[in-house]
């Protein structure tokens, strides 16, 4: 592998820009939510606040790291590590500063829904080895709600792919930015699917149920403190980061060049109205309940993402 | 070796759930509850044994300590009891401006509880909304009393700090900003389907079982029961004030909601009739030190519900024997029939739903049922239990 | 509920950026009583009716001094209401706390006030 390729993987637009995006996004949710709740947001670390998730984690790093004592210690050390190591490698299949992402082949959708499944796997190890009764409970609600939020999620995905004709993201945005039609108003219904299901994804009010702070301490995340909490923290920024992007890839017409404005500026231009959806989107619900949640998605949003295949097959949205 | 098909899952004594510290300890299978074991006791702190050491105007300040939230009605009904024991009647202008402080204290305390449920729910932008538009009535109260907690108004034989008219323009204005916000919540609260959706049907306490367990308060009133202090045995100026009593008749969260916002709405309008009718004359009469011996029962609507206060006095100028019976005790026992059969994401709720104040309520008493008798423990014996040593 | 949490993104925020921003209070506000020794007798009558035990007399009558344990005051000013000669009056400080327990006794003198 060549300089070029490692710069690209190490740095830009790979692990530390990366890094750096998922602080600067979990700042804009953060200054987002405060603002709609008429609050300031972080406010002292940095100007505006801007490095306040990092001073997080940097406080995370630095305070110890307790293990029950009646753990499955493998899991319970490796679990922060996947779930840290599996949005970032997700990541670096959605374009983000080229057209083309730094590993596309044709069916990385494909390989992108299985790493989603990896990561609610890894959620549920996390739960699971931490011998808690809350942990318990969190982990299996985070099992349950991805039994019903992954497929409408892959139907509404599975959209775009038929009107582009390729499984691959990368090829995916070039074809809504060479037909100049994105898949926002040519699957509206989708794009809403989508959007649901990520909300879910991300664990975001209205499904925050696997981590529901005032049922169950912190869900799956009880026993975890120190640094296996930052790796945590950080790998949900991560997600934000690719819940954002990918919704950018499949509807919004991905990183493109437009005119002489670079790839990274239009993603980031994208992006950031996507995460602000998703803050908003926080604010004005309240939880559900997992049995009001499953029963909702299966009641609701399958027939409703089978529809938007129907209208696909149709020919309308093409 | 065979698995259990229930876990126990332990609420408290801490868990963000409770503000307060209680131990409940629910045996879940699956996602239900089906059964309940509550412990108290863990706010106690030895209060009524504290009245006992203090004169009769130092145990106003120990009444209000009781609680924070619901500080003023703990002090009307001491000053009640002891008047009674002293035979006296505090002028009129004094009974309007408790029944004032006594509306105010309702508005900010409903509008705590209906932030604490959004939180319960996840909803946490109405929490911050209810919070905020809370801090107008808290800067009112500071004005008018000195504190924004802990009003210290009541004295015996009325109130210690008068209103004078200058500012009942200043406290119109606030209370028409503050319904304007009330009115809001009613409606969000209302329409918003994810919040109806948490409440509505949960935690139903059936009539029968509200009167069988002796609730009190807005938990009464929303299972369809009418039944107020404030109108069922009037006092201060509630003989005169016009005031409806709300009653839903649902039984469930929703319907508690609904009855605390109506409330604020009702304390509003009872604000502005005092307000607009309260009588001139001083606000304070004088009165002995010493207490003639007797024994004096008074009860005020508290915001969470009927607060009893029993006074027992013999002469000296210490009360003989106290005893507070706080509104949230008597709402415990129906959490057993509300709480089985539950989902284990419903008892924040259900838990929140009754307004609990736990620190309110925690007392202590010895009861031998099999040779039928009662007693508590001196101070020594107090003290030995809780290792307390001072140098 | 969204039109609502649409509107508020377009105000100031209702956070007071305390300590930056002074906080005000208004005038009755129940502070830290002071204590006025020209006008003191020395009746006890403050230290009688404080319910937590929050004033101690040292000496007697006009010679008296006044020994104020700010931790243990719970700034309801009965001392204020009682005092026949009207020689403590509540001001409006609440900035109070501290690390250091010895610097929360306020010791009026006779001559000037001695912390």
């Amino acid at each position: 592998m060549s300089a070029i390729e490692a710069a690209e993987i190490l740095v830009f637009p790979g692990l530390l820009f990366l890094i750096v995006l998922a602080f600067f996004y979990e700042w804009v949710d953060r200054k987002f939510f405060a603002r709609v709740q008429n609050r300031c947001g972080p406010l002292f670390a940095g100007p505006a606040g801007l490095f306040q998730p990092f001073a997080d984690f940097v406080k995370l790093i630095s305070k110890e790291d307790i293990v029950p004592a009646a753990c499955d210690k493998i899991l319970f050390d490796a679990t922060p590590i996947f779930y840290f190591a599996l949005p970032l490698t997700a990541l670096f299949l959605v374009p983000i500063a080229t057209q083309s992402a730094l590993i596309a082949f044709d069916g990385d959708l494909i390989f992108m829904m299985f790493i989603f499944a990896l990561i609610v796997i890894t959620v549920f190890l996390a739960g699971w080895s931490s011998m808690n009764r809350f942990s318990i409970i969190g982990a299996v609600r985070a099992a349950l709600q991805m039994l019903s939020y992954e497929i409408p999620l892959a139907l509404a995905m599975i959209g775009p792919a038929l009107a582009a004709g390729s499984l691959s993201i990368s090829a995916i945005a070039q074809w809504q930015s060479s037909h100049a039609s994105w898949g926002l108003w040519l699957q509206p219904i989708g794009f809403g699917t989508a959007i649901i299901c990520m909300l879910a994804e991300l664990e975001f009010v209205p499904f925050d149920i696997p981590e529901a702070e005032t049922e169950i301490v912190a869900g799956w995340r009880t026993e975890f403190s120190g640094r296996k909490l930052a790796l945590f923290k950080l790998g949900r920024d991560f997600e934000l980061v690719l819940a954002s992007a990918l919704i950018t890839s499949l509807f919004l017409g991905g990183a493109q060049q437009v005119g002489i404005i670079p790839p990274i500026i239009m993603f980031l231009l994208k992006t950031i109205p996507v995460i602000l959806l998703f803050s908003f989107l926080r604010s004005i619900f309240a939880r559900l309940r997992i049995d009001q949640m499953t029963s909702g998605m299966w009641k609701y949003l399958v027939p409703i993402a089978i529809l938007q295949l129907l209208l696909i097959l149709l020919g309308i949205g093409k | 070796m065979g698995y259990a098909s229930t876990i126990k899952v332990p609420f408290g004594p801490q868990h963000p759930a409770l503000k307060e510290p209680e131990s409940f300890i629910f045996e879940v299978e699956g996602d239900t509850v089906v059964n309940v074991t509550a412990r108290l006791g863990y706010v106690h702190r030895g209060v009524e044994k504290a009245f006992e050491r203090r004169s009769y105007v130092q145990n106003l300040y120990l009444a209000e300590r009781i609680c924070g939230i619901c500080s003023h009605a703990h002090t009307t009904c001491y000053v009640q009891a002891i008047e009674e024991l002293l035979n006296i009647d505090p002028p009129p202008r004094a009974k309007y401006i408790r029944t004032i402080i006594a509306e105010l204290e309702r508005l900010h305390s409903h509008s705590l509880w209906v932030g604490v449920a959004a939180h319960e729910a996840g909803f946490d932008t109405l929490f911050m909304y209810t919070w905020r538009d809370r801090e107008e009535v808290m800067e009112l109260l500071e004005a008018i009393s000195g504190n924004r907690v802990h009003y210290a108004m009541n004295t015996l034989g009325g109130v210690r700090r008068d209103m004078p008219a200058e500012t009942f323009p200043t406290v119109k204005k606030h209370l028409d900003s503050f319904e304007k916000r009330v009115n809001e919540y009613s409606h969000i609260m209302k329409t918003e389907q994810t919040f109806l959706k948490r409440t509505t049907g949960v935690g139903i306490l059936k009539p029968e079982d509200a009167v069988s367990t002796c609730a009190v308060g807005p938990n009464l009133r929303a299972s369809g029961i009418k039944e107020d202090v404030r109108a069922d045995e009037p006092y201060a100026a509630y003989g005169e004030t016009p005031f409806q009593v709300i009653v839903h008749g649902g039984g469930d969260v929703l319907c508690r909601a609904l009855v605390r916002i109506e409330e604020m709405t009702e304390s509003i309008n009872i604000i502005r009739y005092a307000l607009d009718h309260i009588p001139d004359g001083p606000v304070r009469i004088r009165t002995p030190v010493a207490v003639p011996a007797g024994e004096a029962v008074s009860r005020v609507e508290a915001p969470r519900g009927e607060l009893i206060h029993y006074a027992k006095s013999n002469g000296t100028t210490k009360p003989e024997r106290y005893k507070v019976r706080a509104p949230t005790l008597a709402n415990i026992p129906s959490l057993a029939k509300t709480l089985i059969g539950a989902h284990l994401a419903d008892v924040p709720l259900i838990l929140a739903g009754i307004d609990p104040c736990f620190s309110c309520m925690d007392r202590m008493v010895f009861v031998d049922q099999n040779r039928d008798k009662q007693w508590v423990w001196n101070m020594e014996e107090l003290k030995r239990h809780a290792k307390v040593e001072r140098n | 509920m969204a039109k609502e949490a649409f509107e508020q993104l377009f105000r100031k925020p209702a956070t007071t950026k305390y300590p930056l921003q002074k906080a005000s209070v208004p005038a009755g506000f129940r502070g830290r009583p002071v204590w006025d020794m020209k006008k003191c007798i020395g009746c006890s009558l403050c230290q009688n009716n404080c319910p937590s035990g929050a004033i101690e007399l040292v000496g007697k009558g006009m010679e008296c001094e006044i020994k104020y344990f700010l931790d243990r005051c719970v700034f309801c000013s009965q001392c204020v209401e009682v005092c026949p000669r009207a020689a403590i009056v509540m001001s409006t400080e609440f900035e109070l706390a501290g690390f250091d327990r010895s610097k929360m006794l306020y010791w009026y003198k006779r001559s000037g006030e001695v912390l």
